[in-house]
């Protein structure tokens, strides 16, 4: 599409809104763009299903459907039949964590490479520094029996940073950015490392204590996971040192 | 000029754009598997167990159950395109939905929108988009296409149409038949399309004099086809073939007696011979003729009218008649006393074919039995039986004129239709071609180029061939043709931009530009969709097409006239690159006219509010005149601004109709 900034419609040209300035028209954010370009695929995929439908002999009907607003299609036994609520899933159910598992482990996963790419706040701080300075509450934690493992690994980094040093979570939200690409200044980046290098020193010490003495198989996997994920958060605090 | 009664019922239905906007997409998805010279066809099954195999846009369309207004007006308007150039269905669905999705996108992303309601925002910006662009359409697009298209084009003779290669000055291909046969190649298949054209070049060749010109013998054909052609089934199509004289497809009701081949005379008759006794709403008042007879009974009238029959067939002997078309069904007197005298008769013909032969032989119906004049006798070189198939029809040949009709056969019926109709489409479409100019709606309301209004128009390039300039403004010369593949899109897009970026340099507002860039991008669609099966073939003509624009026009020899040579000898005989051998023809105006009617239908499509329930064409006459017609209207309900979309709808509509 290469309409660009180039359109720009001056509101003094609608009679029914006199009394509009004249809006700066932004560029619409990355994410925006996803989320449009999402619902024009599923426009596309709902244009492309009643095209096939009305080949095979459906009527389309003048009214649309309740729920979603789609045009409804008539067979002919005489009934109803809505493309997009009975053929695609839903459009909002879908990213609604509470329902559906992918949903929720697609979080879970953006909140991990979050967590990783620099300059990172370390892993275990992320949830509880995350809920801690946005919106205070608990991350909603997806089902554990649809994602054991990465549903399991970030249950469990919740628990420790309830046990250990109150300076870590005052250091997490210090440094804690809410933004992956945004990264400080090169002159207070050096602190900045050192003290999260040393945190995440102090939680693999930790996490290597506890594995010494655990006695499940479960929580042996896990802490081995934090130890992964712990030095591989080293690693690229190392790289962003160089 | 007959009156249309247009019945619009109107009931309050809030539409909104994204509604339209899904329902031109789901139309698309419908067409977008039979479109390009790639596409399938659509196999149609009717309850009764015919089937069909079509790829005609039109066909497709309006076979689809729809009770939804919008996808109604829309394939309406595809159908009264198509019913005037003959071709370019499935293009139109195409262009009308990737505009109205980056109207739709551009009207998402306007200011203001996500501040107040977005709907009625959103499709205020749409109205005035859509508005811009037919404006755009109306004044600059012909001068665009005259200046940057058509000079890349070329002019195909109307000289000759006999055979391609017979002409040692015209080029391998660039003829009347080169047009037709990509023509059917698209329509119909690639087998039989080169056999096709011949025929149809045949044709016209026969229809065509001297001292008329093309387009002359084309709206002639066009208007009387359904009397020119005789389907027959059961045949081969490679069996099709144009014989002389004009066939009534009507068989013989008394026994014809043609022993040699002596000019007959005939005549027409339009009512009954033998007045009828009794007719609905008659009253007969039995009486003698002032004699007063003892008894009243039918008797003596009944004797009177056989006298009266009697009487009429000694005066067409006496005239020398041997042969009667009849509109309507003789009695049996009638026929028993034609056949005693030996007359021919032909009963109950259409109206269409005797209207075509009173029009070619000159002469006037009898409309009264007891005034026959010798202007009402025609004089025939030979009318007999013919066998057509599993038919016996008459067919008749005038003198003064030598008409010839075509016979196109097909395994069945459906196929048979479906080769009168992609024939009758090629006449339309060779129409258009030879005469751009029909249009007189949008040329009256053209304004005339000024130089100083977009300098992006290079008008010194501009040559005589294609285009003729009178007094500032710029029309398209007939039977101006460019290869086909979406040549026509990817010069038109470049001149687009081209236009656009001069345009915003120079004083225009930002909508200006906008609509272009719309324009640009959305004629785009048309090459991509052709070449969706092999990209690289996509980006070869790209890049084909606009490395001709960057450079001067090529210049093509100009066929003057068979005999004529070129005006400018250093042209030299070879093609340029731009044509390839394979590539097929296609007709600029055809797309020129293709253009303005998506956009017209544009501006339909983007009404917030669709008040047409139903529309009831009356399938009358064909020419509609706005001010004079009566539109009924029942409201339903009374809002100002209801009656106000409900005007602009209908004289949209109506516009279309006009063009």
């Amino acid at each position: 599409m290469a309409l660009n900034g180039g359109l720009c419609y001056h509101p003094a040209n609608i009679h029914m809104f006199p009394d509009e300035e004249d809006f700066e028209w932004e560029p619409p954010s990355e994410a925006e763009m996803k989320v449009i370009q999402a619902r024009r695929e599923r426009q596309d995929k709902i244009s492309k299903l009643m095209g096939d439908y009305l080949l095979k002999g459906y009527k389309m009907l003048g009214e649309c459907c309740d729920l979603c607003g789609t045009i409804l299609l008539q067979d002919k036994q005489q009934k109803n039949y809505c493309v997009s609520c009975q053929e695609l899933d839903s459009d909002i159910d879908k990213d609604n964590p509470a329902l559906n598992a992918q949903a929720a482990l697609s979080q879970v996963r953006e909140r991990q490479l979050a967590a990783q790419s620099p300059p990172p706040p370390h892993a275990p701080q992320l949830n509880g520094g995350a809920s801690s300075s946005q919106s205070g509450g608990t991350v909603p934690q997806p089902r554990p029996e649809h994602c054991e493992g990465a549903a399991a690994g970030g249950r469990a980094l919740l628990p420790p940073p309830v046990a250990p040093t109150p300076a870590a979570p005052a250091a997490a939200t210090t440094l804690a950015p809410s933004r992956p690409p945004v990264s400080p200044q090169s002159s207070t980046l050096r602190p900045v490392l050192q003290e999260a290098e040393e945190a995440v020193l102090t939680k693999l010490r930790w996490a290597t204590t506890q594995l010494q003495s655990s006695a499940s198989l479960e929580t042996s996997i896990q802490l081995c996971s934090l130890i992964t994920s712990c030095a591989s958060s080293l690693r690229s605090l190392k790289e962003l040192s160089q | 000029l007959k009156k249309y009664k247009l019945e619009v019922m109107l009931s309050v239905k809030h539409l909104h754009l994204k509604h339209a906007l899904q329902t031109v997409c789901t139309l698309e998805a419908v067409i977008l598997r039979s479109f390009g010279p790639e596409g399938g066809q659509v196999l149609f099954t009717r309850d009764t167990g015919q089937a069909m195999l079509s790829c005609s846009g039109t066909q497709i369309l309006k076979a689809l159950r729809l009770e939804h207004p919008l996808a109604r007006m829309v394939v309406e308007c595809v159908w009264k395109h198509s019913a005037v150039t003959g071709d370019g269905s499935k293009t139109f669905v195409l262009l009308l939905a990737s505009i109205l999705r980056l109207i739709h996108a551009a009207a998402s992303k306007a200011p203001g929108v996500s501040q107040w309601s977005t709907e009625a925002a959103e499709a205020a910006t749409a109205r005035h988009l859509a508005d811009k662009l037919l404006a755009f359409a109306m004044t600059e697009l012909d001068d665009l296409i005259c200046v940057s298209v058509a000079p890349h084009g070329f002019c195909v003779s109307s000289e000759d149409f006999t055979t391609k290669t017979q002409l040692p000055s015209c080029p391998n291909g660039f003829c009347v038949q080169a047009l037709l046969s990509s023509f059917f190649h698209t329509r119909l298949d690639y087998v039989h399309c080169d056999f096709l054209s011949g025929l149809a070049c045949e044709l016209l060749g026969h229809w065509k004099f001297q001292n008329d010109t093309l387009s002359f013998a084309l709206q002639f054909l066009n208007d009387n086809f359904p009397a020119l052609h005789t389907q027959v089934s059961g045949f081969p199509v490679s069996s099709s073939h144009v014989i002389e004289g004009q066939v009534i497809h009507r068989d013989f009701a008394t026994p014809c007696l043609q022993v040699n081949n002596q000019p007959v005379k005939a005549v027409v008759v339009t009512e009954y011979l033998q007045p009828k006794l009794l007719r609905r709403g008659d009253m007969l008042d039995l009486g003698c003729g002032g004699r007063v007879t003892g008894e009243k009974s039918i008797i003596p009238f009944s004797a009177w009218t056989e006298r009266s029959l009697e009487s009429v067939i000694a005066t067409l002997q006496s005239l020398g008649v041997s042969v009667l078309l009849c509109a309507v069904k003789q009695s049996a007197a009638a026929l028993a006393l034609a056949a005693q005298a030996e007359m021919c008769l032909v009963e109950c013909v259409s109206e269409e074919e005797l209207s075509l032969f009173v029009r070619l032989s000159g002469v006037a119906p009898i409309s009264d039995c007891w005034m026959i004049q010798p202007e009402n006798v025609a004089t025939l070189t030979f009318c007999k039986p013919i066998q057509l198939g599993a038919h016996r029809y008459a067919d008749n040949l005038i003198t003064s004129f030598k008409p010839c009709s075509l016979v196109i056969c097909g395994s069945g019926e459906v196929q048979t239709e479906q080769y009168a109709s992609a024939f009758q489409d090629a006449i339309r479409m060779l129409f258009t071609t030879w005469e751009p100019t029909r249009m007189t709606e949008t040329t009256a309301l053209k304004k005339p180029v000024q130089s100083h209004q977009c300098t992006s128009l290079n008008a010194h390039n501009l040559t005589e061939d294609t285009v003729c300039r009178s007094s500032d403004v710029y029309v398209l010369k007939p039977g101006c043709v460019i290869p086909a593949g979406g040549t026509f899109e990817f010069l038109l897009h470049h001149a687009l931009l081209q236009h656009g970026r001069s345009c915003s340099a120079s004083n225009y507002t930002n909508t200006g530009v906008g609509v272009s860039q719309i324009l640009a991008d959305a004629l785009l669609t048309v090459p991509r969709q052709i070449y969706s099966h092999n990209l690289k073939s996509f980006l070869q003509t790209q890049t084909r097409v606009t490395s001709f624009t960057s450079n001067q026009p090529h210049h093509f020899m100009l066929l003057k006239n068979a005999r004529g040579t070129t005006e400018d000898p250093e042209k030299g005989d070879e093609p340029s690159k731009l044509f390839t051998l394979d590539s097929g023809l296609e007709s600029v105006s055809c797309k020129h006219q293709l253009l303005l009617a998506v956009l017209q239908c544009l501006t339909i499509c983007c009404v917030d509010s669709l008040f047409i329930r139903a529309l009831i064409f009356k399938p009358a006459a064909y020419l509609y005149s706005f001010y004079e017609s009566k539109i009924y209207v029942r409201c339903f309900s009374l809002f100002r601004s209801s009656i106000m979309a409900a005007v602009k709808i209908t004289h949209c509509l109506l516009h279309l109709v006009l063009v």
